[in-house]
């Protein structure tokens, strides 16, 4: 499209474009307050300074010796990594099934999975701590993965089925003719045509296992993930803002290089009427 | 299968519709390769959501008792859902969440729009605005908030020297109740705006290009191009987005527990934060379960009311 044919929308996006410019702003300065209060001296937080005078690394030895923040974040890449393995095998089986072979009920099935994908996990908290406290589970890894993996799980199915679904039928057909069985077809011929799909639910399920937080709170006191850690750094009367903000660069570093990384697959999901935040 | 039993149902099978036979028997058993396929995620979904969600529902009508090893339920009761129904906490957490998620949802939708319409605009660097964008929505809330409450610290926060460089003083922002609110807000729409944009943007790359210059030759103006073409058209993609963001707020947690713990007094208790200090610091499981059985219900209620944009959503990829 060229611009002398956009002239009418040259109008509106112009007024909109100043405040484009402030809103990009307002998404990059929290960000950089963030990484620069890291990097200063926590024995002189007590001031607004908008560089960090002088550079110091102290606030990262202190997450890491003074809390434990090494073990968090141990603790949280068990987790996460375990729930979204077990979400893409379960998913990606489901996903073929609900997209491609004819069983009765189907629809009633996927819809209910996407309201199960929202249902607030407050619901669910107090059964299934006591039903972890029976089973002596809590404070322990199983405790976090088994719910994760069954919540992150119909939203996984939801990505991975719509994917099934742009698969040309003739593939399958074409490998059942030359003899392969249904596990051979869905491992040899469907899995890696759906791969973008994987992608994307991969990235789904980590971030969403990697940055939940009630969970993680109510079921494991001792054992902490990440928010956890972060959330209970320092005393009730004083708060250790530089070390949070260095826990929290860390944090965010895996996340982010993946996110951008894999953005292709993280916007496709989004965009294929994936919607969930 | 004998040669008999195939030519039997062969001749039958001609008789009514000429194609079906062998297809047939494939495809119940295609059916049931599809259950067992299924089967391993639906159990596992079943078994932690489903079944905790009927046991609230069952323990919020008991009067429950915590014991050292445990909750024991002694007899039916609807004292929990009267107690809740009648608790002036309670609505004013009901009131606060529904008003925080409407308000929140729109600003992000309109904020998040206008962010589409610019990135739209843009040739060059629209993938590293995308990665920009995606940095906020990646990030673990706990640590959004943490960072919030930085800014908003009195002694050495960022909004509190801006505050105090316009001449507003040293405002005690999150101690008081509406400044609390406010401020929550925007670091909940900080986060989540960018999400919003991505998804109108990926609307807005869809819409045809041929109307625009339809409506050009007309000589519509920008805005009213923008209201009667880009909106209608974007209408299904915003209703959906609008939907899951709004159930999705509902839920409410991270952002008060870390930063003001649901105060100061009950200003930011959202129904999460009251059903999670109802459960787990009052120990009292009954009414806990009253009010996270409530706001479940609330929920459900959101989606069956638009349970036809759920079966569009499905029905639209499928079929």
């Amino acid at each position: 499209m060229g611009n002398r044919k956009r002239t009418g929308w040259h109008r509106v996006i112009n007024g909109v474009n100043i405040s484009g410019f402030f809103v990009v702003l307002f998404i990059v300065l929290p960000l950089y307050w963030l990484v620069i209060t890291s990097f200063r001296n926590p024995a002189d937080l007590g001031s607004v300074q908008f560089w960090p005078n002088p550079w110091s690394g102290a606030n990262y030895s202190q997450a890491f010796v003074q809390y434990d923040f090494g073990q968090y974040f141990v603790n949280s890449l068990i987790v996460t990594l375990s729930a979204t393995a077990l979400v893409l095998v379960f998913g990606t089986m489901a996903g073929y099934a609900l997209g491609r072979l004819p069983m009765r009920g189907k629809f009633t099935l996927m819809v209910t999975l996407l309201m199960i994908s929202l249902f607030p996990e407050i619901a669910v908290i107090a059964p299934l701590y006591t039903l972890l406290k029976d089973l002596g589970w809590l404070d322990s890894y199983q405790g976090l993965i088994i719910p994760y993996t069954a919540f992150f799980l119909p939203f996984a199915i939801w990505i991975l089925r719509n994917y099934m679904l742009g698969i040309p039928k003739e593939m399958e057909e074409t490998s059942r003719i030359d003899g392969a069985g249904p596990i051979r077809t869905v491992w040899s011929i469907i899995l890696p045509m759906a791969l973008p799909g994987v992608f994307t639910a991969g990235i789904f399920t980590f971030t969403a296992a990697w940055t939940e937080f009630l969970m993680a709170l109510t079921f494991n006191i001792s054992l902490k993930t990440i928010p956890v850690g972060i959330a209970t750094f320092g005393t009730p009367t004083e708060v250790p803002f530089g070390t949070i903000f260095a826990a929290s660069v860390v944090a965010v570093f895996p996340i982010g290089i993946l996110v951008f990384i894999f953005r292709k697959f993280v916007i496709s999901g989004l965009t294929s009427g994936a919607v969930k935040g | 299968m004998t040669t008999a039993d195939i030519s039997g149902t062969a001749e039958q099978a001609q008789a009514t519709a000429p194609l079906v036979g062998r297809p047939d028997v494939n495809r119940k058993r295609m059916a049931r390769l599809g259950w067992a396929f299924s089967a391993p995620a639906l159990i596992v979904v079943a078994a932690v959501t489903i079944f905790p969600i009927v046991y609230s529902v069952v323990m919020s009508l008991s009067n429950v008792t915590v014991t050292g090893s445990g909750i024991s339920l002694n007899g039916f009761t609807t004292s929990n859902y009267s107690l809740v129904f009648q608790n002036s906490t309670w609505h004013y957490a009901l009131a606060f969440t529904i008003i925080y998620t409407f308000i929140t949802v729109f600003v992000e939708l309109v904020i998040g729009t206008m962010i589409a319409l610019v990135l739209q605009r843009l040739t060059a660097g629209r993938g590293w605005m995308m990665a920009l964008l995606l940095l906020p929505w990646s990030m673990i809330t706990v640590i959004n908030a943490e960072l919030w409450l930085y800014i908003y610290n009195g002694v050495y926060g960022v909004a509190d020297y801006l505050l105090n460089a316009v001449g507003l003083g040293h405002p005690n922002i999150l101690g008081t109740q509406y400044p609390a609110i406010v401020a929550l807000m925007i670091a909940d729409i900080w986060k989540t705006t960018p999400f919003v944009a991505i998804i109108v943007l990926a609307g807005l790359v869809m819409l045809p290009g041929d109307i625009y210059e339809a409506a050009e030759v007309d000589g519509s103006s920008g805005w009213s191009t923008f209201w009667r073409i880009t909106v209608p058209l974007l209408r299904p993609t915003l209703a959906l987005a609008v939907l899951f963001r709004v159930l999705q707020a509902f839920g409410l947690f991270d952002l008060p527990y870390v930063m003001t713990n649901g105060g100061p007094g009950t200003a930011t208790t959202s129904l999460a934060i009251l059903g999670y200090k109802a459960l787990f610091q009052n120990l009292d499981f009954g009414t806990g379960s009253a009010v996270a059985v409530t706001t479940a219900l609330l929920v459900l209620i959101g989606c069956l009311v638009s349970l036809r944009a759920f079966k569009v959503q499905v029905g639209k990829e499928g079929n």
